[in-house]
């Protein structure tokens, strides 16, 4: 994604074009911002406290994140939970499957460092096969946890400067 | 003009592990149109090593791995690994402590029996609103387990020896208003699934396992109960203080699918009845035995057998007088149903819609089967 | 057979299988163990299934003992109507453990037989499906939960 800072816009010389240009990236980045969707995926225990966060109490959906099925129409992948090595190859296949701007959120302590298998032969921390841009630790993170972190990638989403393009 | 023999054509289906309703495993089913010829489980996904990795850990924080085995029904899984540590180093547990395991192990029960529910009625294709009543419902219950113990889902409340923490002030109230609350809703999900027509007709007749199928293969928990075998381990090898309170094993003997669905109904009913049973009738005394946080096990073997939400679970211990287990063998209820699913398309003639329903009326949690 | 004890059976199969018996016990009322020869361990087990009554299968799992030299394999069985479990055990060489496979006794220790190749080594002659179950397809680190195995594997 580093190249598209310097992607020409069509009326990047038109005088004035930078004002239409930023205002355009703040209505759609406020766009985006609140309808991210993420696979529907979970890879390990922390399952059910994500089933809990997009239940009735804890409404994911009012933020507008809603778990979706089909991996070339989301826009984040969530990993939920333990990640196996059997299982980090699949997250990457579905990383690469997704299309750009994606986001990767590291749910609970095991994708961000192993957590509590921490000397285990069969499990790896998430950011050796995709790049994370939020952790939430807890075992497993709390509702309130999990919507804070989707709030901070809100804000992340909302801070850059042109579409897509991570600072 | 003779016309062309159409050969059957079978297609190789991976149903993977993204997706909506397959859990963290990868299943491949051979389809001939719509029949299924043959169904491959590919298990593994969650594979942590606990075994391997019990065998660094000190007996006290080797609960801390257990306990995420399987999070829905997190108590079931460390009573059976305290059970056996309790009886390998021949250790007494205070009354109290052993009362308040029980109510932890039922309400864990219920959380997974209503995990399961939810799970077979969104399968089912037209039940999403079921499966939001139980997140609910489960917030009840999870609303209880930290007011006592601190956290919701993996609290590691067993220790050998006790429990960490009393009940605090009104807690046997609450835990009778919880109760009521869970009974009037039983009578919804009964109205909405089990008495429901829509339903009757996914399930009635699905996948029959009988008995002596069922026995040969290997199958246990609501899987077997459901093919009229009572066999429960909270009454053939009593733990807790099960022996003391009056409840009753359930089957069913239909074999099918809607069978296995209200075995686990009954026993959310009789859970309900065991807790309110514990709330009014828990003695006094201490909850914790003597503490030891370093202690030693003589060297020998223990196995230990509990009935957790999906079946029997055992747990071989093999001590060699340090203090770390030399052995953990984990015998787990859902790598056994997990074999007698593959072998229902041989039984019966399974068609690809069923899948979903048939598989979730075995109530698998891949967490446990992979350790 | 049904509602024998234990100990009883202990007793009644020691009278039935004096040679093939390496040591055999009843720890208490819900639990025996038996350790039975290497050569007879398929005609032990039929014996077991169709004399004895022991047709339901629980699992299946090793135990490495490398001071003895020696990897013991456990089955678990259960009687369905006397309720209590049985141990049957068959200590292997730890150089080259190889063991018929009892998938032809009791189908379902098929997946057991699968978790047990892949930790440990062990080769089940006779074994219809032999993938591995648990660890990746492939995985190149050695047997996980054998006591020499050092570190993590790379694949």
């Amino acid at each position: 994604m580093t190249e598209e800072k310097n992607i020409e816009r069509v009326f990047d010389n038109v005088p004035g074009s930078g004002a239409a240009y930023s205002l355009i990236d703040f209505i759609a980045g406020w766009a985006r911002k609140y309808s991210i969707w993420p696979i529907h995926f979970v890879t390990g225990c922390c399952s059910p406290e994500f089933m809990q966060v997009s239940g009735s109490r804890f409404d994911m959906e009012r933020l507008g994140i809603l778990p979706f099925a089909s991996v070339r129409q989301c826009d984040c992948i969530m990993v939920v939970g333990v990640v196996s090595r059997k299982m980090a190859l699949r997250v990457k296949y579905l990383y690469d499957q997704m299309g750009e701007p994606k986001y990767v959120v590291a749910v609970g302590a095991c994708p961000t460092g192993k957590g509590p298998f921490y000397d285990s032969y069969a499990v790896v921390a998430v950011d050796e096969y995709v790049p994370v841009d939020i952790y939430i630790p807890g075992c497993p993170p709390r509702p309130e946890a999990i919507i804070h972190g989707m709030m901070l990638l809100q804000e992340k989403i909302k801070k850059e400067r042109r579409i897509g393009v991570k600072d | 003009m003779k016309e062309p023999m159409i050969e059957p054509d079978v297609m190789r289906i991976s149903w993977g592990p993204q997706h909506p309703m397959s859990g963290q495993t990868r299943i491949l089913l051979d389809v001939d149109g719509e029949k299924v010829h043959r169904i491959i489980a590919d298990l593994g996904f969650t594979h942590r090593g606990i075994e391997k990795i019990l065998e660094n850990r000190s007996f006290f924080s080797g609960i801390i791995p257990v306990d995420r085995m399987a999070m829905v029904d997190t108590a079931n899984m460390s009573i059976g690994y305290v059970t056996a540590i309790e009886k390998a180093a021949d250790m007494e547990v205070p009354e109290r402590a052993k009362w308040i395991r029980t109510l932890i192990c039922e309400m864990s029960r219920i959380n997974s029996h209503l995990y399961a529910f939810g799970l077979q009625a969104e399968s089912t294709g037209y039940f999403p609103a079921v499966f939001l009543w139980t997140t609910v419902d489960r917030e009840v219950l999870l609303d209880l387990f930290e007011e006592l113990t601190g956290a919701r889902w993996s609290f590691n409340h067993f220790f050998p020896g006790g429990v960490h923490h009393d009940f605090p002030d009104g807690f046997a109230d609450k835990v009778l208003k919880g109760v009521k609350y869970l009974r009037d809703r039983f009578k919804d999900y009964w109205d909405a699934m089990v008495e429901n027509p829509l339903f009757e007709n996914r399930c009635d007749g699905v996948a029959i396992l009988k008995p002596s199928d069922a026995l040969r293969l290997g199958a246990t928990g609501p899987t077997l109960r459901g093919s009229g075998i009572d066999i429960d381990m909270r009454r053939d090898e009593p733990y807790n203080v099960y022996d003391e309170l009056e409840w009753q094993v359930i089957t069913e003997d239909a074999c099918d699918v809607m069978a296995r669905t209200k075995v686990r109904f009954h026993e959310i009913g009789q859970a309900l009845d065991i807790m309110e049973q514990v709330a009014l009738k828990i003695p006094e005394g201490p909850v914790k035995g003597r503490v030891n946080a370093f202690m030693r096990v003589p060297e020998g073997e223990c196995i230990s057998r509990v009935e957790a939400g999906r079946g029997e679970l055992g747990f071989h211990l093999f001590t060699d007088g340090t203090g770390n287990p030399y052995r953990v063998k984990i015998n787990s209820p859902t790598l056994r149903n997990m074999y007698v699913f593959e072998r229902l398309a041989e039984l019966n003639e399974v068609y690809i819609a069923d899948i979903p329903v048939i598989i979730n009326s075995i109530d698998p949690w891949y967490l446990d089967s992979d350790r | 057979m049904s509602k024998i004890s234990a100990a009883d059976f202990v007793k009644a199969f020691q009278e039935a299988h004096p040679d093939a018996v390496k040591s055999m016990e009843s720890t208490s009322p819900k639990r025996a163990d038996l350790v039975v020869e290497y050569d007879d361990f398929i005609d032990a087990a039929e014996s077991l299934r169709d004399d004895f009554g022991f047709t339901m299968p629980v699992s299946g799992g090793a135990v490495d003992y490398p001071d003895d030299d020696r990897i013991q394999m456990i089955y678990y069985l259960m009687h369905p109507e006397a309720r209590f479990m049985l141990t049957y055990r068959v200590d292997l060489d730890r150089g080259d453990p190889r063991l018929p496979s009892l998938t032809q006794v009791w189908e379902a220790m098929s997946f057991h037989e699968r978790e047990a190749n892949e930790m440990f080594g062990i080769e089940f002659e006779g074994h219809p499906n032999m993938i591995p179950l648990l660890l990746p397809p492939d995985w190149k680190g050695g047997h996980p939960l054998l006591k020499d195995f050092k570190g993590e594997g790379q694949q």
